[in-house]
């Protein structure tokens, strides 16, 4: 055996050991006496990592099952599902029906949320054009992102089985649109750790000035312990809930109390000798670092003018240019998964804000130069190589123009569309300049390289050095993983 | 090709000559035992691919018929008797890897063959699962003990096996601080250790175990574990997850447990109380546990799914809770471990598929809470009745009152023209527009009820029969509404189902605007005894009656006959593609259904509750003790399928569970009396390096439980110790300080608004639980979302939990109120105010190591504090007065620090 796939497989074998959930801490800690106590706390911070180290740390780094290609995912998710029709799959056909009545035959059998009877088919409301090498079309809604177009892969035929934001969440970023399941963040730190001690190794950032439709839950870690969950990061307000020290309490005193904490938990352990006073202790002066470095990482006053100008950020706001350059400062220091919300992009038509003519292109507007910017920071600072950017809505929009409720509406818009939309994949082993899949003249279905929600995360999980069949954990009487039943890794994109 | 045949024919006669040697070399005949020793090795090895999932090569080993069935090779692979002649022992030691079993796998190791081939060799006999098996009345073992009850008759049997001692009883301090947040989930009160401390009566402790288990704080504390099981939120979930006023139902678990409710009943009304003879209100609040199943407003949302989905939710729940087994893999295919079979779900499903709830957005159907006032308006409505009716008809206005049921909901109409079903949840319909309500049973019915709104004038309403021109059977007026109003219409003799065609009208609108909003269909008789004096009154009184919004909470209630369901299979567990139709029924493998038993929620709530149900009681002792011990007897205490651990103390359990059924005939406070008058219960929670190697996880008890505390007792606790606490019970559920921007969900105007009026104060138990935004300080301790039935938390150990306890404002000000205490009880000695608030906190006097440290601490504090004043008000939030500004605030880093310590959140 190499040194390498011995490594792997000693570091396997103690995860099967000590992940194995019923004993998730416990068993951990087995053998451990008065003795080990004081090598404990002299070791915390060295590379070696004892038993001790993981039963106080289950957010210890953990080697993945073959080398991996990503240490770092950043995933921004458009909330509300963004039009493709009005970004990537660029169809001039669907101009030519424009206004025209959609043919029964895209209708029968099918299900809608909110189109009833027989609506207008509705043109691309956006002007394309093809860019790079690659000559990928991209609109001019995102004429920023156009120049990274030889960057990225786009899937242009990914499908869903949920036309309902909620489930359709759910279903994208836990692997069921029931809830219960863990996020696709959660999965990622329980198989790898993290590799900041002092930083979450799950971080959310939301804006748009909603949470997912679906809540909390999409970055819940459902039947995970819940330390795998993904902590909201704030930029308005106290960072991580919590965090600050209450007001009138110095960090001094603050030091002080936490080692007079921990100094009596010292003494309490060897009258009891229960392991989880040991983690208590760490866990303390964990939160006491954690104090310091937070703030630390979501403060952006201190970035470089020019960072400011190519992300966009406006310091203390709350604003998807801000979330993605902490994104990059997250991923920088180690934290495994950046996820970020941002909300507003149910282009329905119903009002200004939703309409695909107006809102929409303000949205686009929002997100174009820090997108871009988040892929030219991490490319120059060589991050991408080892980061994966994963972009998309939940589902796509329809080519029929919304007729809620069987009228006319107010604004042009979309409604929502499960058998075809594009997301697109960046850095970290995915091809550059690479389109995959394609719909039919109007955008309607996916006619080739079809995309399941299951097989993007089959492939985020292999860029991370995993066989998603075989990162499970046993739930319930049986084996779940995040990819459920299906998920085939989407290898014409890997490089 | 001919060589590889030769090879196949030269491996196969190499093994079975090995083989032969194998069976030769047994001597032993002992016999083996299925479920222990069989089972375990074809879960392990055989069953992913030859199990309820996957039959490769047409075998499973799931059930005794399948696995000694014919296989696609034409031939069983097991032939009892003659492992010399199975195929499938042959395969398990062959050497060619394209036939060698598992496939995939590593080879069986030899024990796990010889155990096999005895099986097969002594018949390849199934054997039931212990957990499917009734719960035997197993005899204490037979050995001496010093102290204790049966209990310690049983851990100590085993203690004795591993060459283990008891630890001796824990002081008494510690163990009433243990009980008291044991039985009440609060510590006990100071007067309760005053009088412990000073009593000697040798029975002082069982005093006052009997005493908590008359708190009426141990119902909140029991309650707090069922909610989670329960599922009990004050949202609706999804994504708009809007508020829902089902507060009553945990009062209704609160109360149960106080009244120590037998668990049988316990389990019979929360099932299927409406069903019960003339249920009482309690008994229709108590069907809310299945209530408790979320609601999706989202719109575009199709109701049938999600109520579907909440059926669904139902039968895993009801399984999960009552009887410890996963089932919601069987809803796809048949389990891949258990005896429990495809079918077997729907077959379930069947009993709780036929209620009326429907995933509407006003969540029907709601008891209605009347007050006193209508609530004799109610009598007067049905006594008229009776004098001049029938009691039937009585009872049916009642019962109509009661829950405005049976009725139909608008999402039920279809064939829109001109109109549609508003933001999936109303019927709207503009000018000359119209709809369909299929299949209307209006037979015998003479008016019908309709639930509209609008602001127009000049709309109207017509009821055709089966087409659009069809006979006109209603022809209304729509006078503009305040609000929702329900309409009597009179309709004239109908017979059988029809279609009913609906034509809205209004000229006079701007023709994109609906005529109006409809909610509901009801069809109904009249009131009899019409032309009588006072009859128009009655009939007023009736519709302001229906009309009414009293206070009200979500209820189950079983479909009329005529509005029965059909439950179908679905086909790989998509609700869309329906397969064949089945009746209710119980998985074959646990006890057979009850003779006399209705087939309906109510029998299948009996039959859970029967005493030969192998489930229900050994389920139910083990979540007690879990609660007290840490860990379950079965660790898995949602699992008692062959996948589960098996129990560390199978005969404890079942004498548990037998003592539970028939001795405490489903009492629960005796039953949890005996646990904690044991004498494992009440030892020493310290552990030793011979403990710690021997029995980390102290699964055979040879200390007392040593863990933290859960999220709810980790608030209260803090309540308590400072003198917060408001020990109110019951009421709708409460805002305590929560950060700001917590709750953004989507197209809902919910805020919080944190209490000012001392309800900020009470019990964990009782703070509003938001599904997509659960209370962050709790869920940090790993309290649950709510969104499915949760069996266990898992307990985890994290800085943000630290973050909590440390700077969470309700931790500072708890902090903060600890240390008014302490400056008060100290005097001017700020080291006795010190002591005094150890001791507060943990009922025992403060070890002078632990005094140092703390002292350092507050000497550090006050030397600040002196020199910053200012600092000292900010933290003290500036609330105080005193001169001793300074002092107050050393004491608040003081009591913080108290409260942080691991043995404050730990029980020892």
């Amino acid at each position: 055996m190499t040194k390498h796939a011995r490594l792997i497989k000693e570091a396997n074998d103690q995860t099967l050991r000590y992940f194995t959930r019923r004993h998730f801490l416990t068993d951990c800690v087995k053998g451990l006496g008065a003795a080990a106590f004081s090598s404990f706390l002299a070791s915390c911070g060295s590379s070696t990592k004892t038993l001790l180290d993981l039963a106080g740390n289950p957010m210890a780094p953990r080697v993945p099952q073959f080398p991996a290609r990503a240490k770092a995912v950043i995933y921004l998710h458009m909330a509300g599902a963004p039009s493709q029709l009005e970004l990537f799959d660029y169809k001039p056909a669907l101009q030519k029906l424009h206004n025209q009545l959609c043919p029964p035959s895209l209708l029968e059998g099918k299900k809608f949320a909110f189109i009833r009877g027989v609506p207008k088919m509705l043109g691309p409301q956006a002007v394309f054009s093809q860019h790079g090498e690659s000559r990928a079309w991209v609109s001019d809604h995102l004429p920023h992102f156009a120049t990274m177009a030889d960057d990225v892969s786009f899937l242009k035929a990914v499908q869903t089985d949920q036309f309902n934001h909620g489930p359709a969440q759910l279903l994208m970023q836990t692997g069921s649109a029931r809830l219960g399941r863990p996020s696709i963040g959660s999965w990622v730190t329980y198989g790898l750790g993290s590799e900041n001690d002092n930083l979450p190794g799950f971080v959310v950032l939301t804006s748009g000035g909603k949470t997912p439709d679906a809540g909390k839950s999409v970055w819940g870690s459902g039947f995970l312990p819940s330390v795998y969950q993904g902590v909201q990061c704030r930029t308005k307000g106290e960072p991580v809930l919590y965090l600050t020290d209450p007001e009138g309490m110095s960090r001094d005193l603050r030091k002080e109390s936490i080692n007079a904490i921990n100094e009596i938990n010292k003494q309490e352990y060897t009258t009891f000798g229960d392991p989880e006073t040991l983690s208590r202790i760490s866990q303390y002066e964990l939160a006491y670092k954690m104090q310091i470095s937070v703030p630390e990482v979501m403060n952006i006053n201190t970035e470089p003018d020019y960072i400011h100008e190519m992300y966009g950020t406006q310091p203390g706001k709350e604003s998807f240019a801000n979330n993605c350059l902490l994104a990059r400062k997250l991923v920088e220091k180690g934290v495994r998964f950046v996820q970020l919300y941002d909300w507003g992009w149910d282009s329905h038509g119903t009002d200004e804000n939703l309409a695909i003519d107006y809102g929409f292109r303000n949205k686009c507007r929002e997100i174009d130069r820090p997108i871009t910017a988040l892929l030219q920071d991490l490319k120059q600072r060589g991050l991408l190589d080892e980061t994966l950017v994963v972009w998309g809505g939940e589902f796509g929009r329809t080519p029929m123009q919304e007729n809620r409720d069987g009228k006319d509406m107010p604004f042009l818009g979309r409604d929502h569309h499960v058998e075809a939309f594009t997301m697109w994949m960046a850095g970290a082993g995915i091809k550059k300049g690479f389109s995959y899949g394609e719909t039919d003249e109007i955008g309607y279905a996916a006619v080739k390289g079809k995309v399941a929600i299951n097989d993007i995360h089959a492939t985020i999980l292999q860029q991370l050095g995993f066989d998603h069949e075989k990162l499970t954990y046993q739930f319930q009487g049986r084996p779940f993983r995040l990819t459920d039943t299906g998920g085939k890794v989407i290898t014409p994109i890997l490089s | 090709m001919f060589h590889f045949s030769t090879l196949r024919i030269t491996v196969s006669l190499t093994i079975t000559v090995g083989a032969g040697l194998l069976f030769a070399a047994c001597h032993t005949d002992k016999k083996v035992d299925f479920s222990t020793e069989v089972k375990p090795v074809l879960n392990k090895h055989c069953i992913s691919c030859h199990g309820g999932v996957k039959q490769n090569g047409g075998f499973s080993v799931l059930f005794r018929e399948e696995a000694l069935g014919i296989t696609k090779s034409g031939k069983p692979a097991i032939i009892p008797g003659h492992p010399e002649k199975s195929e499938f022992i042959r395969r398990l030691t062959c050497k060619d890897p394209k036939e060698r079993m598992p496939q995939k796998g590593e080879p069986l190791t030899s024990a796990e063959i010889d155990i096999l081939t005895r099986w097969v060799k002594q018949g390849a006999e199934w054997g039931e699962h212990w957990a499917y098996i009734s719960p035997k009345n197993v005899p204490v073992p037979d050995i001496t003990i010093t102290n204790g009850n049966e209990i310690d008759h049983f851990i100590q049997e085993k203690l004795k096996q591993e060459g283990l001692k008891p630890s001796p009883e824990a002081d008494k301090m510690t163990l009433l601080r243990r009980v008291s947040l044991d039985l009440t989930g609060l510590p006990p009160t100071p007067e309760m250790a005053q009088q412990f401390a000073a009593s000697t009566d040798e029975h002082a402790y069982e005093k006052i175990v009997d005493s908590l288990l008359q708190s009426p704080h141990y119902g909140e504390r029991w309650a707090a574990m069922w909610l989670d099981l329960a599922r009990y939120s004050d949202t609706k979930g999804y994504e708009r997850d809007d508020s829902r006023k089902i507060w009553r139902y945990r009062d209704w678990v609160i109360d149960a447990f106080n009244n120590d409710m037998p668990y049988d009943s316990f389990t019979i009304e929360q099932l299927a109380g409406d069903l019960l003879p003339d249920p009482t209100r309690d008994q229709l609040i108590a069907t809310a546990f299945n209530r408790n199943t979320m609601t999706n407003d989202e719109g575009g949302t199709q109701d049938e799914e999600f109520r579907t989905a909440a059926v669904m939710d139902r039968v895993s729940t009801t399984m999960d809770v009552f009887q410890g087994v996963t089932i919601a893999c069987v809803q796809c295919h048949s389990h891949p471990y258990d005896p429990f079979r495809f079918e077997d779900y729907y077959k379930l499903m069947a009993f709780l598929n036929n209620t009326r709830d429907e995933d509407t957005h006003m969540e029907h159907p709601k008891l209605r809470l009347y007050d006193s006032v209508s609530t004799a308006e109610v009598k007067k409505v049905s006594d008229w009745v009776a004098q001049n009716g029938t009691t039937q008809q009585a009872k049916d206005i009642q019962e109509f009152l009661k829950v405005l049921e049976p009725k139909v909901h608008a999402h039920v109409a279809d064939n829109y023209i001109n109109g549609a079903l508003l933001d999936t949840k109303y019927m709207g319909i503009r000018n000359n527009g119209s709809c369909r309500l299929p299949k209307q049973n209006l037979e015998g019915k003479t008016q019908l009820l309709m639930n509209y709104w609008t602001g127009s004038k000049g709309g109207s309403v017509e009821f055709r029969l089966d087409s659009l021109n069809g006979r006109t059977i209603i022809k209304h007026t729509l006078a503009p509404t305040n609000g929702r109003l329900a309409i009597s219409m009179p309709l004239p003799p109908v017979t059988g189902t029809h279609d009913l065609y609906l034509i809205f009208r209004n000229p006079s609108l701007n023709p994109a605007d609906a005529v109006c909003s409809v909610e509901w269909f009801a069809y109904r008789d009249d009131i009899p005894g019409k032309g009588k004096p006072g009859y128009d009154q009655i009939n007023n009184t009736w519709l302001t009656l229906i009309n009414q919004n009293p206070d009200d909470v979500p209820v189950m209630i079983e479909n009329p006959p005529v509005m029965a369901r059909i439950t179908n299979v679905f086909e790989r567990g998509n609700w869309m593609v329906k397969g064949k139709a089945v009746t209710p029924d119980v998985p074959h493998s646990l006890n057979p259904f009850p003779a006399k038993a209705p087939r309906n929620r109510l029998g299948f709530a009996m039959w859970l509750t029967d005493t030969k149900n192998p489930l229900t009681a050994r389920v139910m002792v083990n979540r007690l003790w879990e609660q007290i011990f840490g860990t379950g007897i079965v660790e898995t205490i949602e699992d008692f399928g062959t996948q589960g651990f098996t129990p560390s103390h199978p005969e404890l359990l079942d004498y548990l569970a037998y003592q539970f059924m028939h001795k405490y005939k489903w009492h629960v406070k005796p039953m949890l009396r005996e646990i904690v008058l044991s004498a494992a219960y009440k030892q020493s929670s310290a552990s030793t390096p011979e403990l710690q190697e021997k029995d980390p996880a102290n699964r055979l008890l040879a200390r007392g439980p040593h863990f933290r505390l859960t999220a709810e007792e980790v608030r209260d606790q803090a309540l308590t110790v400072s003198g917060l606490l408001n020990r109110q019970l019951h009421g709708p559920s409460i805002m305590p300080y929560q950060p700001d921007n917590i709750w953004q969900s989507v197209w809902s105007g919910a805020y919080w608004k944190t209490a000012d009026d001392g309800n900020q104060y009470r019990r964990a138990v009782y703070v509003f639980q938001k599904r997509t935004s659960p209370y962050p300080s709790m869920l940090s301790f790993d309290g649950s979302s709510r969104e499915v039935c949760l069996q266990r938390r898992i307990r985890t150990n994290t800085p943000l939990q630290a973050l909590v306890t440390l700077n969470d404002p309700v931790y500072v000000e708890t902090a903060a109120s600890l240390a008014r205490h302490m400056l008060k009880n100290g005097g001017n000695d700020a080291t006795a105010g010190i002591r005094w608030g150890y001791q507060t906190a943990m009922y025992k006097p403060l070890p002078e190591n632990k005094l140092k440290v703390l002292q350092t601490l507050y000497n550090q504090a006050l030397a600040e504090y002196k020199q910053k004043p200012a600092e000292a008000d900010k933290l003290l939030q500036h609330k105080d007065n005193t001169p001793q500004k300074a002092e107050l605030a050393a004491l608040t880093v003081v009591a913080n620090a108290i409260m942080n310590l691991d043995e404050f959140l730990t029980k020892s």
